[in-house]
């Protein structure tokens, strides 16, 4: 007993950095970024509060920026509903009234505003932080987007707070296509530069120019089709495999976010259910394919 | 509570938000990360023994690691930093110097001392912390430019705390 207590003694500083060692590897290695405790995560109260009092003072510092860019994007919106207001009229004169939605119908898409209150653009797998969790309806699995594009997707959702796994995370692939082409692949990151992620895997008689844009396919109950990505900078890997994978030129700025919405789908558990069931019929011809 | 264990408590509670509300908006050209908060395990003083240095090490860097999303990476760079802390020391500082309770600084050790062994600490660490990261994804440019720019931009900013923080008594070692 007394060499035991001799031999920890002499050896303690070993033991005590091989268990530090051995814990952090364990952190390390905790795989699934959807399955990681609160409280190991920048969603959790603590580490959501520290970031409330940063956002609290530096959220003054940006708000010439912020107004600059609710004036375009409200220039951009006022466009739109004048759009969408004459092609109404033109439909109700030509008679597809019945066939307009009603205005108590529950709509697909509903978006929560939220502010990005700690952000990372430099590491390998990034993530961010927003001010809204649980109680305001945010669940993990919900996508996050910008005035200008997709962002990521809620990680871990905590009462007050949520970490996003942002695009910028080679976790993170999204469904994507050409504006334009059905043909479809999908978009991660490298982890290089924050402002291009690749499209892979898009097959090879697909038709792109530089400069087209990019967007969801809507494949999944996560982001509506049709949302802007990016654009085709060149095809990195030139001809020589059996898919192109193309450089896409990101429109969201990673390294200035600030205020983005979650993407809430009305259906997403409708659609869930329809998939996971075994028995559902599999003739869905007459679907829209952004929906399955 | 002695004024070291005060110092190293009240340094640990502003540093580690510090790191992630002010140092971790600094990074330049996406490369130059200041890993400021270490400057907590470099100014410990060497009279505080291995267990105790790579404990406050280890609970720090996990506190970084919570803050900023980056499971275990300074936790283990950290526990790794305390625990070669004190041979760096003694590569630039003799074994038998009278270290009493002082805290390495520019005014305990001079500043041509200070800035070898801090430099060594900061550039162990950004090694030690850019390997960790680059696991799975291991790029050898990026990896060389992110590891050299941020040694020197930590370094830089760990010397202009030693503004803020040496107290005016410190004598020279």
């Amino acid at each position: 007993m007394k060499d035991l207590v001799e031999f920890l003694r002499r050896y303690s500083k070993w033991l005590v950095f091989a268990v530090y060692v051995v814990l952090s590897c364990l952190l390390l290695s905790s795989g699934d970024p959807y399955r990681r405790h609160l409280w190991l995560t920048s969603a959790s109260a603590l580490s959501g509060g520290i970031y409330d009092a940063g956002h609290n003072v530096t959220s003054y510092f940006n708000l010439r920026d912020a107004n600059d860019d609710l004036n375009r994007r409200n220039a951009a919106l006022e466009a739109e509903v004048v759009n969408l207001r004459e092609k109404l009229r033109d439909l109700q004169l030509a008679g597809f009234t019945d066939t307009m939605p009603t205005p108590d119908s529950v709509p697909h898409f509903e978006f929560i505003v939220a502010n990005v209150i700690n952000n990372s653009t430099v590491h390998p797998y990034n993530y961010l932080t927003i001010n809204k969790g649980l109680a305001d309806g945010v669940k993990p699995e919900y996508g996050v987007i910008d005035h200008s594009g997709v962002v990521g997707t809620v990680s871990v959702a905590g009462e007050h707070h949520s970490r996003v796994i942002s695009l910028l995370n080679p976790n993170f692939r999204l469904s994507c296509k050409i504006k334009g082409s059905e043909h479809f692949g999908s978009l991660v990151w490298d982890g290089k530069d924050p402002t291009v992620a690749l499209l892979e895997e898009l097959p090879r008689h697909t038709v792109f120019h530089p400069g087209d844009t990019v967007v969801t396919s809507g494949f999944s109950a996560v982001f509506p089709a049709g949302l802007p990505v990016g654009v085709i900078l060149d095809n990195a890997h030139g001809r020589k495999e059996n898919f192109f994978t193309l450089r896409v030129k990101l429109f969201a700025d990673f390294t200035r976010l600030n205020n983005v919405q979650v993407v809430i789908n009305n259906l997403r558990d409708d659609l869930m259910a329809v998939e996971n069931d075994p028995m559902a019929p599999t003739d869905n011809s007459n679907s829209n394919p952004a929906e399955r | 509570m002695n004024n070291n264990t005060l110092a190293t408590a009240l340094a640990f509670l502003l540093l580690i938000p510090a790191q992630a509300l002010v140092f971790n908006n600094l990074i330049l050209f996406n490369a130059a990360v200041p890993l400021a908060f270490i400057y907590l395990i470099i100014t410990l003083p060497v009279t505080y023994s291995a267990n105790a240095a790579m404990t406050i090490g280890f609970l720090a860097g996990l506190c970084v690691d919570i803050l900023s999303d980056t499971p275990g990476v300074n936790a283990l760079a950290a526990t790794v930093l305390a625990f070669v802390r004190r041979p760096v020391f003694h590569l630039y500082m003799a074994a038998d110097n009278d270290l009493a309770e002082q805290r390495p600084s520019p005014r305990n050790m001079g500043v041509p001392a200070f800035l070898k062994y801090a430099g060594t600490m900061v550039f162990l660490y950004c090694l030690t912390y850019f390997t960790i990261e680059a696991l799975g994804h291991f790029d050898l440019s990026l990896f060389l430019l992110r590891v050299s720019a941020s040694s020197v931009y930590t370094l830089i900013m760990l010397y202009g705390l030693t503004f803020i923080t040496v107290h005016r008594h410190e004598k020279r070692l």
